[in-house]
Order: structure tokens, then C-alpha cells, then sequence
């Protein structure tokens, strides 16, 4: 049987912090021992354009995309997004787009949508909390961690709440 | 610089892995012009101190310092996007004839489905025509591997290596292992005239040198590990190079494969004898026909993709259409284009340009998006330094019309310089905008003369862009804010009536400038 390879889509407009969240679950992937590949895409993206990152990661992954209908979880940064890549999921149950107007709740600073996210979705994955924690300070500046450690526990809160 | 895991695993894109992997090959000089989907090897080269990176001028002149240097002893890298590559094929032709003394590689990004790019060339058939040999890795920790082995092919044939990349493979981000460097020993730098000086004589006898290398590569890629078959079900067969290989895995995991990493020279016999210990053969690679022409002209009955499938990228959702051959069903999903940022200096630029009913010779910036509504006011984009000689030639056709031309600041010192001068000797008239926002804007902030920083954001001799301009023969040079909208408007107004050459610098800091 094929081993199994977990693959996350994420999407929203340039700006948003989409590639940000990609990395933080990649890195979280790597640390818990995974193969990993996370796809993005630069250049046009970056000037307020759809952006969409794929995240795949499991004991070996080959496609750096995921298929229509592959997709194991969404997570949406804005609704429009939302529309043009549900066809991506597997599943509705890995739709976390119910979590993108509750986040309105836990956080002050709408630049920490992205990891509050990741927090939701940290959540849904065979990965550890210390991984998230190590990826998180991995991928941001020394002065922002702090407060993203915060915000995605209590993205992790508002499921397990 | 990426930290390390207890384990030594990093996350690396396709482009850092080259710059981590020539980096540990002992690379010592590195050049290139930022063009997406290349920008990042010579950003992440230029973090390492025992590097010499630089940002060039352009492609052309990044190849030449780089192969000189390879020729001077030192392994030399040169990165660029695939149709920054048709700005350098004059010295990379005859660099096929002089060979090199230390190792160097040319890396070439192309943009199957220009994500960022004007047209969707295929460099392969730049290994053919150059005689050149290619190597092409499928994913991030293969390209690190892979550039190491360029290298060596390198100084072992006397020979410039391609390293194709494509945007998937460039930007897709992989774990892999970091090692230690290792500086080869550096061969004497000598005169050499025969080799290096490529007059008639000596050129003749170069060619010969370059056609027997041709048949020790193939050779090689017989032998070389690069072109690997993986055996699986004996029904199912493919040939596949690149990230296809990747898309093709991902939906048939069970079959045989023949991966190449070295796609040419072709390794005719591993083709053959491939194609014998499989059932039903396949051909699967993204934009042209490249393997699949020649695996059919070896007398090999294969089946490849359905023709509508060479434009636009591949992905392990269409494969099994590709499998059936069947043609391209376009998927119709409304995505968000890109637009100006908010406070642009551009948005200023253009709205007098718009408000002038002005015919706009573009060129290729980020200021190229002004071609999209509610502007719509730039009216070509074909290469860079277009925007100066189009204003050129459309006077030809329309002397009457009021045409401009329009460029940025580091693509007019890219090429836009000499459509200038050219402009001045022809008694040409007309208007050229230089946009100067100060940076290479589009591929995210590089670095270039005229900002008078480098690579490493050290100061440097700063070109001064007015002093420039009147050199090159231009009758009026202003400098303008264009945030001054009224007054510019009038400016612009003024110099398209009059019947000269005339430059106006429109200068405002890209808003995404970080100083």
C-alpha cells in the first residue's frame, strides 16, 4: 500500500502572508522527520495577485503539486481565494475556511491571520507541538516570535476548545 | 544564512540548493542580471563571503566575466531566465569552441506557463544547437546534487555546462542535507592562443575538438548515473525528464522509468535498450517535443502528449489525460491578477501618459502591468530595451502620431543605452520616459549602477543617469517627480510637440524600497 503523504493547500492574495504559513508547515514537517516539498510560486504573485503555496509532505513525496481533489486540508486566507480552490480538497472535512472569521476573535494584529491559521491546522497533522514551536522560530525574526508562539496557541485553542 | 537542524536538514527552494551546492563545490565567481524565476541563486550566492556575486549590467556581460573567470581558473557560475539566455547566446556559442580551464556551469530558468515572463521558450534546444551538454535536476536536493557533477563534467570535457531549471523546480522548497566545502586546486592561468583566440584559423580547429567532445558526452550519458532506470511493472514504461518525472511518479508509482538528468547529448543505447524492457512506452515531458522527436527518430514507437498540452505547465492532474492523449481541456479559474502596488509612482507616470492619448512603447518592468485596465496606456512589451527603439521604429510608420517610449531605470542601463544612441546617430525624435524608481522593482529590489550600491549593498561608483543620457545624444534631459502630476503632465505635453530627442527621467523610489 502506498505510504501515506499528507498535502496541504494554502491560498489567498499577495500580501496576506500565504508563503509565510507554507513555511512554517514545512519546517514543522521537516523537524517531525518527513520528506517535504512545498511548491510557490514568486514574481507577478507578489504584487497583490492570487498566491497559492502546496505544502506535501510524508516518507517520500514526488509531485511538488497536488492534484485536484488531493488535497487533505485548505486553508483560505480570503473567501474570493476560497471559491477557486475548494476543488482542491479531498474532502470537506479538511476545509478550514469556518476558522478564517473566527480568527477575527483571537487576534489584534491582522499580520498574524497566517499563523493563527497554521495554528488551527497544526491541529489536524501528525506533527508534535514542539515542531510548530521549533519551525515558528526558524522561520520569523527573533523580535516576532514571541508573539506568534502566542497567537498560534491560540489558533490551536480554537479547536480544542 | 538558514539555520541548522540538530539532524543538518534545511529547507532549501531549487535556486538556493544550487547557490548551497556550488557553494560546496568550491565556486568562486558568480554573475547574473535578476530575472524571475533566477533572482534567488545570486542573492543567496552573494551571503557567502568567499564568493565573488555580482549583479551585471546584463546577461551578456554577466556571461563573459563569468566564462573569463572560469578561463582565469576559477569555477564561475552564471544564472539566468531562459530568454535572459538569448541576451548571452553570442558569447555562449563561441564559449562551446574556447572550452574553459576551471569549471563553469550556466544555469537557465525557464517559465513553462509564464508565471513572470513574456514568452515560454523552451532551452532545451539551446544544448543542440550549441553542442553544449545539459543537465536538468527534478527537484531542489537533485539540483544541489547535480550542480556538484556539473562541475566536474565541466573541467573534464573542456566544456560550458547548460543547468536547465524550470519555476516549478526553482521555487519548489525541499529538506536536504547540508555539506562542507571543497576548493579544487586551481589550474595556472596561461596564455593560450589557439583555444581562446576564436579567429577563423583556430576557430576550425576548435570545431573538430567540439564535435569529437560531442561523442565522448554521449559517452558519458550512456554511463553517467544521471540518466537512471528505475524498474518497475514491465507493462508501463516512461521516459520523462525534469519535474514531469515528478507529476508522472506521483500517478504511476508501480512503473519502469528512464529519469534523465542529462538530457543531452541523448543516450541513444539506455533509450533503446529501455524501450526494449518495457510493454507500452511513453514519452512524458513539459513544452516541446524535445525527447520525444528524438526517441521517435531512433525508430522507437512511443506515444507522447497530445500537441494542445506543449503550451502551460504540466501536473499530476492532467497526466492521466496526457497518458490517453487526449487534448487540453483549459481550466477557466478567475484568479486575481496582479496590479501596481498602491502608491506606485507608476499609477502618476501613466495617468498623464493616458490623459495625453499617447501611443506607449513599453518595455518590461513592473510598469509593464499599465497594459491592463483601468490604464490600458502601454501599448507593446517585447524585450528588454524595446521600449527605446520601438519609439524609434513606430515613428517610421506613424511619423504624425504622438508616440513615447517607456523603460525603467535598470532595464534601460540593462539595453536601453544603445537603442539611445542609435536614437541620436539616426536623427530620431521623440520621447523616452526613464521610469526611475531606483531598483529592479519586478524581481523584488535588486541592485544596479544606478542605485550606486551592489550586490551586497556596499557602496559603489554610481551611474548618474541625466549625465548618461545627454552623452548618448539626447537633445533635452529633464528630471521630473511624477507625483507632481500637473506639472509633469505639462512637461511630457511640451516635449512631445517639440520635433526632438528628448529624455525625461520621471524619478520616485519604488514604495517597496527598504533604505
Amino acid at each position: 500500500m502506498k505510504k501515506k503523504v499528507y498535502s496541504i493547500t494554502f491560498g489567498g492574495i499577495g500580501g496576506q502572508g500565504i508563503l509565510k504559513a507554507s513555511e512554517i508547515c514545512a519546517w514543522a514537517a521537516l523537524y517531525a522527520g518527513f520528506h517535504v516539498k512545498k511548491s510557490e510560486v514568486h514574481g507577478m504573485a507578489q504584487r497583490g495577485g492570487s498566491v497559492e503555496s502546496h505544502v506535501r509532505f510524508g516518507r517520500n513525496v514526488s509531485s511538488p503539486l497536488i492534484s485536484v481533489g488531493g488535497a487533505d486540508f485548505l486553508v483560505c486566507f480570503h473567501h474570493d481565494e476560497h471559491e477557486r480552490l475548494k476543488s482542491f480538497l479531498a474532502n470537506e472535512e479538511g476545509d478550514l475556511i469556518e476558522y478564517l472569521d473566527k480568527t477575527k476573535d483571537v487576534i489584534d494584529d491582522p499580520r498574524c491571520l497566517n499563523t493563527c491559521l497554521v495554528g488551527v491546522l497544526s491541529t489536524k497533522l501528525p506533527i508534535k507541538q514542539d515542531c510548530w514551536i521549533k519551525a515558528i522560530e526558524t522561520v520569523f525574526k527573533k523580535k516576532v516570535v514571541a508573539i506568534n508562539k502566542k497567537v498560534f496557541l491560540n489558533g490551536r485553542k480554537m479547536v480544542q476548545s | 544564512m538558514v539555520k541548522k537542524t540538530p539532524t543538518k536538514k534545511v529547507l532549501l527552494s531549487g535556486n538556493e540548493a544550487i547557490a548551497y551546492g556550488a557553494y560546496e563545490a568550491g565556486l568562486s565567481v558568480a554573475c547574473a542580471y535578476p530575472g524571475t524565476p533566477s533572482t534567488e541563486i545570486l542573492e543567496t550566492l552573494a551571503r557567502f563571503s568567499q564568493i565573488d556575486a555580482q549583479w551585471s549590467v546584463n546577461e551578456k556581460v554577466a556571461f563573459e566575466v563569468a566564462v573569463a573567470a572560469a578561463i582565469s581558473g576559477k569555477r564561475s557560475l552564471f544564472a539566468c531566465k531562459h530568454v535572459g539566455l538569448n541576451v548571452a547566446m553570442d558569447p555562449l556559442m563561441t564559449s562551446s569552441y574556447t572550452g574553459i580551464s576551471a569549471g563553469f556551469v550556466i544555469v537557465v530558468c525557464d517559465d513553462p506557463g509564464m508565471h513572470s515572463s513574456q514568452n515560454e521558450q523552451d532551452t532545451r534546444w539551446v544544448s543542440i544547437y550549441s553542442k553544449l551538454p545539459m543537465l536538468e535536476p527534478s527537484s531542489p536536493a537533485e539540483a544541489k546534487d547535480f550542480i556538484k557533477e556539473a562541475f566536474k563534467i565541466s573541467e573534464k570535457f573542456d566544456t560550458p555546462v547548460l543547468f536547465r531549471m524550470t519555476t516549478r523546480v526553482s521555487h519548489t522548497k525541499e529538506d536536504m542535507a547540508l555539506g562542507r566545502r571543497e576548493v579544487p586546486k586551481q589550474p595556472p592561468f596561461q596564455r593560450n592562443i589557439p583555444k581562446y583566440v576564436m579567429v577563423p584559423g583556430n576557430a576550425r580547429v576548435r570545431h573538430v575538438f567540439v564535435e569529437k567532445r560531442l561523442e565522448k558526452l554521449k559517452a558519458l550519458a550512456e554511463r553517467t548515473r544521471l540518466n537512471k532506470i528505475e524498474s518497475g511493472s514491465k507493462k508501463l514504461g516512461f521516459i520523462t525528464s525534469s519535474v514531469a518525472y515528478q507529476y508522472v511518479r506521483e500517478v504511476y508509482p508501480d512503473a519502469s522509468y528512464l529519469k534523465l538528468g542529462m538530457t543531452y547529448p541523448f543516450c541513444d543505447e539506455k533509450i533503446r535498450k529501455f524501450a526494449k524492457s518495457v510493454g507500452k512506452l511513453y514519452v512524458i515531458e513539459e513544452l516541446d517535443p524535445f525527447l520525444e522527436e528524438h526517441v521517435k527518430t531512433l525508430g522507437i514507437k512511443a506515444t507522447a502528449k497530445d500537441p494542445s498540452f506543449r503550451t502551460g505547465e504540466l501536473d499530476s492532474t492532467c497526466i492521466s489525460a496526457v497518458i490517453k492523449g487526449k487534448a487540453k481541456r483549459e481550466k477557466k479559474m478567475a484568479t486575481r491578477k496582479p496590479r501596481l502596488c498602491p502608491g506606485c509612482p507608476h499609477w502618476s507616470t501613466f495617468a498623464a501618459l493616458k490623459k495625453l492619448d499617447l501611443y506607449v512603447a513599453g518595455d518590461i518592468g513592473c510598469y509593464t502591468l499599465a497594459c491592463l485596465p483601468p490604464m490600458s496606456s502601454l501599448h507593446s512589451c517585447l524585450c528588454m530595451g524595446a521600449g527605446v527603439t520601438f519609439n524609434e521604429g513606430w515613428h517610421k510608420g506613424a511619423p504624425r502620431k504622438k508616440i513615447v517610449g517607456v523603460i525603467g531605470d535598470s532595464t534601460f542601463v540593462h539595453s536601453g543605452i544603445t537603442g539611445l544612441i542609435n536614437s541620436a546617430y539616426n536623427k530620431a525624435k521623440g520621447v523616452i520616459l526613464i521610469l526611475d524608481n531606483s531598483t529592479t522593482a519586478m524581481t523584488g529590489g535588486q541592485q544596479h549602477p544606478a542605485t550606486g550600491l551592489t550586490i551586497r549593498n556596499e557602496p559603489t561608483k554610481k551611474l548618474i543617469l541625466e549625465d548618461l543620457c545627454r552623452s548618448c545624444g539626447a537633445d533635452n534631459v529633464d528630471v521630473i517627480d511624477p507625483k507632481n502630476l500637473a506639472e509633469f503632465t505639462e512637461l511630457v505635453k511640451k516635449r512631445v510637440g517639440e520635433d526632438a530627442l528628448s529624455v525625461i527621467i520621471s524619478r520616485h523610489p519604488c514604495k517597496l524600497l527598504k533604505r
